[in-house]
């Protein structure tokens, strides 16, 4: 196998991905309307609290990465979700490809996706509430989005291990795990606020760390960058091992079965 | 050269409070350019061991071997030479179905005019240039199943498996699916492993059989050498009038059963033909008022496996 024929195996997933985004109205609601919605809400929210510009900034920020999250989380989910809706999965199975090939590609296009919707929503915070998105410069931006769509990607890896673990209905999972990171990473409040357990939790999460990072542009407190990226690259690699451990249990179990069923 | 070897494959599933043992022990071998039907009754575990073959799922116990290489440890380099069919099949709804072979080739590491060209020979191939630009879920249970079969041949495998590929098919959509897939194995010499319940589909494209029931294997041969294994032969009815004694009719060559009663002798013959001449030359002193020739088929062994 050529260079191009293994890129063309990456790409198998940015493929079906696009051309399912493109021919469903859902996409519009995924990358437009729930994040502008989701963002003028609370925008609108810190107007009425009156709140300071600083902590707009705050808050606009757990917003902005909310919806990055969200979009490129469930691009890496859809590896196997769009197959399990139509019950399709073991025509990607039976193929000679192998996890990385579907993550890196259904990655590409949720980093796409997401760079779209955040330069929607920076430029809707600036527009309407006056939020300097590039406050820390580009270089803080690029971080910031890098760590957004790694974590996002071991979050959609989760998803799909969690489908090929315990079948079906495991994919709300998808619409799930990004809640419980908003929960834990602080998205609209600083992590010292939550009981020590959770704390705890916060601390070992890297969206956590990328949250501060980008705050810290805005005056917020200090950052561990390092410490989170670290983090998130651990865990993209262990959830890279372990979705592969998945998709080999799912061979052994028969669940690869049942799923295409 | 061996196409396939399997050796003591058992695969079990577990339930929700016990394991159900699926394959037992099944062994086989499939020559190259051989075209080898599993036959069975529902729940005799074929779809399962064709997804075992196919390396979709693995086996508990037992090897498997494709042209040589160990189908457990060389399992992408396996997957390589082999594609798969199924009745029934599923593709990503919204896709169209050069977009859905696009995709397929894209899994197969195709690129470039190479892609372009074996998706445009598999929609040749299987009559969908009308449908090409159909979405999946609008095409109908024979068209679905003719871009099932398309996409089995996108990287030109040395072996197709084929799950009940006219499972669901009207009888004249299954008679041109039959006459693509014998044309397809012919031009491209490759070696196809199918699994149906028609048995004349069976007949007409399989050189071996294997026949499952209950997860094991329990008979292997040709179409004829089942039927003679068996004694399914040609059934040969007559119906008489006069003396005649039936152990006469047990010595005559080819014969392998004999049920008389008054007026009427069944006989079960491994070939027809000279049966009749010898039948008639045995009936000296009788009158034969009728004779008729029941034809055998695999449906036939297939009752008699299955029982």
């Amino acid at each position: 196998m050529n260079w191009r024929g293994e890129v063309n195996k990456f790409l198998s997933a940015t493929y079906k991905n696009w051309i399912i985004s493109k021919r469903n109205v859902f996409t519009v609601f995924e990358l437009i309307f729930w994040p502008f919605i989701g963002l003028i809400s609370i925008g609108l929210l810190t107007r009425f609290l009156e709140v300071t510009d600083d902590m707009v900034a705050f808050v606009l920020v757990g917003a902005i990465a909310l919806s990055i999250l969200q979009i490129s989380q469930i691009d890496v989910a859809y590896i196997l979700l769009f197959d399990l809706w139509s019950k399709s999965i073991k025509q990607t199975f039976v193929a000679p490809i192998r996890g990385y090939h579907l993550v890196f590609g259904a990655l590409l296009f949720g980093v796409i996706r997401g760079a779209v919707v955040f330069l929607i929503l920076a430029v809707a915070s600036s527009r309407f509430f006056g939020f300097d998105f590039l406050a820390g410069g580009p270089v803080t931006v690029i971080v910031f989005l890098a760590g957004m769509f790694i974590t996002a990607a071991s979050i959609g890896m989760a998803v799909c291990i969690s489908i090929l673990l315990f079948g079906q209905r495991a994919d709300v999972a998808a619409w799930s795990l990004s809640g419980i990171m908003m929960l834990v990473s602080g998205v609209y409040y600083p992590v010292e606020i939550l009981p020590g357990p959770l704390q705890l939790l916060s601390r070992s999460t890297p969206l956590t760390y990328f949250l501060e990072y980008y705050r810290a542009a805005y005056g917020y407190g200090s950052h561990h960058i390092l410490l989170g990226m670290g983090l998130a690259l651990l865990y993209f690699a262990a959830s890279l091992l372990v979705l592969n451990m998945a998709i080999e249990r799912a061979r052994k179990t028969g669940m690869m079965l049942r799923l295409s069923e | 050269m061996l196409a396939l070897r399997a050796e003591k494959i058992c695969k079990s599933f577990r339930g929700l409070f016990k394991k159900k043992e699926v394959l037992h022990e099944v062994s086989l071998s499939i020559e190259e350019g051989e075209v080898f039907g599993i036959l069975g009754p529902n729940g005799a575990g074929k779809t399962t061991l064709m997804s075992i073959f196919s390396t979709l799922i693995r086996p508990d116990e037992g090897r498997l071997e494709v042209f040589g290489l160990d189908a457990k440890k060389k399992t992408h380099a396996v997957r390589e030479r082999i594609n798969i069919s199924s009745g029934n099949p599923n593709f990503p709804w919204s896709l169209t179905v050069r977009e859905n072979l696009n995709h397929s080739a894209m899994l197969y590491g195709l690129y470039g005019r190479d892609l372009a060209r074996s998706v445009d020979e598999a929609i040749s191939a299987f009559e969908l240039e009308a449908h090409a630009d159909s979405k999946f879920e609008t095409l109908s249970t024979g068209t679905k199943q003719r871009v099932s079969l398309a996409k089995s041949i996108l990287n030109r495998p040395e072996i197709l498996f084929l799950d009940e590929p006219t499972s669901g098919l009207d009888p004249d959509m299954a008679l041109k699916t039959r006459a693509l897939i014998k044309k397809i194995y012919q031009e491209q010499e490759i070696t196809v492993v199918l699994t149906t319940h028609y048995m004349p589909e069976a007949e007409e494209l399989c050189d071996r059989i294997a026949f499952l029931r209950g997860g094991s294997l329990i008979a292997l041969g040709t179409p004829g050498e089942l039927k003679r294994a068996l004694k399914i032969g040609h059934r040969i009815f007559v119906q008489y009038e006069g003396d005649l004694d039936p152990m006469k009719l047990r010595i005559i060559p080819g014969v392998m059963d004999v049920r008389a009663s008054p007026g009427k002798v069944e006989m079960v013959f491994d070939h027809s033909e000279r049966a009749v001449s010898r039948i008639i030359k045995a009936f000296e002193g009788a009158d034969i008022l009728d004779i008729g020739i029941d034809q055998p088929d695999l449906e036939d062994v297939f009752l008699e496996l299955a029982r």
